[in-house]
């Protein structure tokens, strides 16, 4: 596939990668690609950018085959390290969160939970999971987007490295309680991962966030 | 006028910084251990006891020979080696004792930023520290510098020393490894691990020395070596630095000297529009410096220990330490 001849709209830089909007047939899509980092040695850049590309759009993939809410991958163009994804209409979960009552936060969170726990048993972690990771649909349901630090693992250090961002980026950036939005998540999580998975993991968390290695929470 | 001792590790140093921050004098003493051989607590700590004081009687001389009586005494509390540790302490009692002059602990990573600071006039950056000890980006939150990121195992100065070592090339090893990478050309494909805004380095170190052993060329694998690691925390820096929309970056600690890494970090501010601050290259290896100039500051914010409480804490993480005085004015 490729990207270069695609009228595209620019949509957000990041750290790693430029997002822009596109429309391809009936579809309005997003293009993710990895742009040339200066700093970084030509070969060793090229290097990183294209397996990056590859394993994000393998791990996307690989979630959505296991039922999770993730964009669908519309195709990969190797040449220029970009993904192209379904564009996910609604409202990024950062922004909308603080507007909702309690039960409808709850709600969310639970939701939030239950997508967690279908990576996880699936095999994937996401590695940067924080609320502006998580977009929510018209109709409420979340989806998980940003797999550019995600990798498979099965490890509880891994997975509870997940909750723990969640968790950060609740308590740094939200007005909602944390601890009734955890506890909201934590029985979504369970309900898919089941009690032995959900409290090894929950326990690997708070472990993570005494050590301190994160900012924010001690 | 601030007397700093530093002794944490192969350096024992003395400094005088007046009450305007300006560094009057900054005398130090390295200890070189032989080539291929790391630095033995003991025997740094003796040289440290031999050279302490000379060290100390000429940064409190004039130019003209007078001596300068200080008003404060600070000592690096920590982290560092503890016999290394106590000589710096055991010198800053007896002058404090002498003197009746307050003492001061300074916490040596805490220190290496501020005197980075001070030299830049940075207010609250994103901070980079890069040494033997210490690889961390941190951002000040309330009244202490938060760990962003950092290494999981350890730190770039350790990587760069160990390969050297096993190299047998000349300690400092970032300087060595630096030189030989200057004539590499061909990049080898190592270990990249970069965790979120953390990174990892041990086994890059495992792969490098291991080519190293199977006789892979010594020039072609500093170069790469420096590259994967420098683009590793250069990546985290950049993570860092979107996540936390600061507008300076400071580069400190000894590993800050490499112009290679300069140039990287140097480029991520760039590409953010940030501000980018390098520690000069003078001040930033260990020196006595560091500790008079982090010493002033927690004086001024009233941070001050008896003699009987003034232990040596070798293992003292950053984000324990309260440093009040940030952001600067």
């Amino acid at each position: 596939m490729d990207t270069a001849s695609l009228t595209s709209t620019p949509l957000h830089r990041g750290a790693e990668a430029d997002l822009s909007l596109a429309t391809i047939g009936p579809w309005k899509v997003v293009v993710k690609r990895r742009v040339r980092k200066g700093y970084r040695n030509q070969i060793l850049d090229q290097q990183i950018r294209h397996d990056r590309t590859i394993s994000e759009a393998s791990v996307i993939h690989e979630a959505k085959t296991a039922g999770a809410r993730v964009p669908s991958i519309v195709g990969v163009d190797i040449e220029n390290n970009a993904i192209v994804m379904t564009h996910l209409a609604g409202t990024v979960a950062r922004e909308c969160l603080d507007d909702m009552d309690k039960s409808e936060a709850q709600k969310l969170l639970r939701s939030i939970g239950e997508q967690i726990g279908l990576l996880h048993t699936a095999g994937i972690v996401h590695g940067d999971l924080t609320t502006s990771n998580v977009i929510v649909s018209p109709s409420g349901a979340p989806f998980i987007v940003d797999f550019g630090m995600s990798r498979r693992s099965v490890e509880p250090e891994d997975r509870g490295v997940d909750l723990h961002l969640l968790q950060r980026s609740i308590i740094a950036s939200h007005r909602q309680n944390p601890s009734s939005m955890m506890n909201s998540m934590i029985r979504g999580y369970e309900e898919i991962t089941g009690k032995k998975v959900a409290s090894s993991t929950w326990r690997k968390a708070r472990e993570i966030a005494r050590r301190g290695r994160y900012f924010a929470i001690r | 006028m601030c007397l700093g001792i530093e002794s944490t590790a192969h350096t024992f140093g003395a400094s005088l910084v007046d009450s305007d921050d300006r560094i009057v004098t900054n005398v130090n003493s390295t200890y070189r251990p032989p080539v291929g051989v790391g630095i033995h607590p003991r025997k740094a700590s003796e040289h440290h006891a031999t050279v302490a004081d000379d060290v100390v009687r000429t940064a409190l001389s004039t130019t003209d020979g007078s001596a300068i009586y200080p008003d404060v005494i600070a000592y690096a509390a920590g982290p560092g080696l503890g016999p290394c540790l106590r000589v710096g302490a055991t010198v800053g009692r007896a002058l404090s004792a002498f003197l009746k002059k307050p003492l001061v602990p300074v916490h040596h990573g805490v220190a290496h930023l501020d005197i980075a600071m001070s030299i830049a006039k940075a207010r609250d950056p994103l901070a980079v520290l890069v040494s033997g000890g210490h690889t961390s980006i941190l951002v000040h939150v309330g009244r202490k510098w938060r760990v962003y990121g950092e290494t999981q195992d350890i730190t770039l100065g350790n990587l760069l020393d160990m390969f050297a070592r096993e190299a047998k090339l000349p300690s400092p090893g970032g300087l060595s490894v630096g030189k030989e990478a200057m004539k590499g050309e061909t990049l080898i494909k190592l270990p990249y691990t970069v965790k979120g805004n953390d990174v990892a380095y041990s086994g890059l170190l495992t792969a490098a020395a291991m080519s190293l052993r199977r006789q892979g060329n010594l020039a072609d694998l500093c170069f790469s070596l420096q590259e994967t690691a420098f683009s590793m925390l250069s990546e985290a820096v950049e993570r860092s630095l979107v996540q936390t929309r600061r507008s300076e970056v400071l580069l400190a600690g000894g590993v800050a000297a490499s112009p290679r890494l300069r140039e990287m970090i140097g480029s991520v501010a760039e590409d953010h529009s940030a501000s980018f601050h390098p520690v000069p290259i003078e001040y930033s290896g260990d020196c006595g410096a560091q500790i008079a100039c982090s010493g002033r500051l927690a004086f001024n914010s009233g941070i001050t220990v008896s003699t009987s409480d003034s232990f040596v804490t070798p293992r003292w993480r950053m984000d324990e330490v309260d440093v009040p005085w940030i952001p600067r004015a």
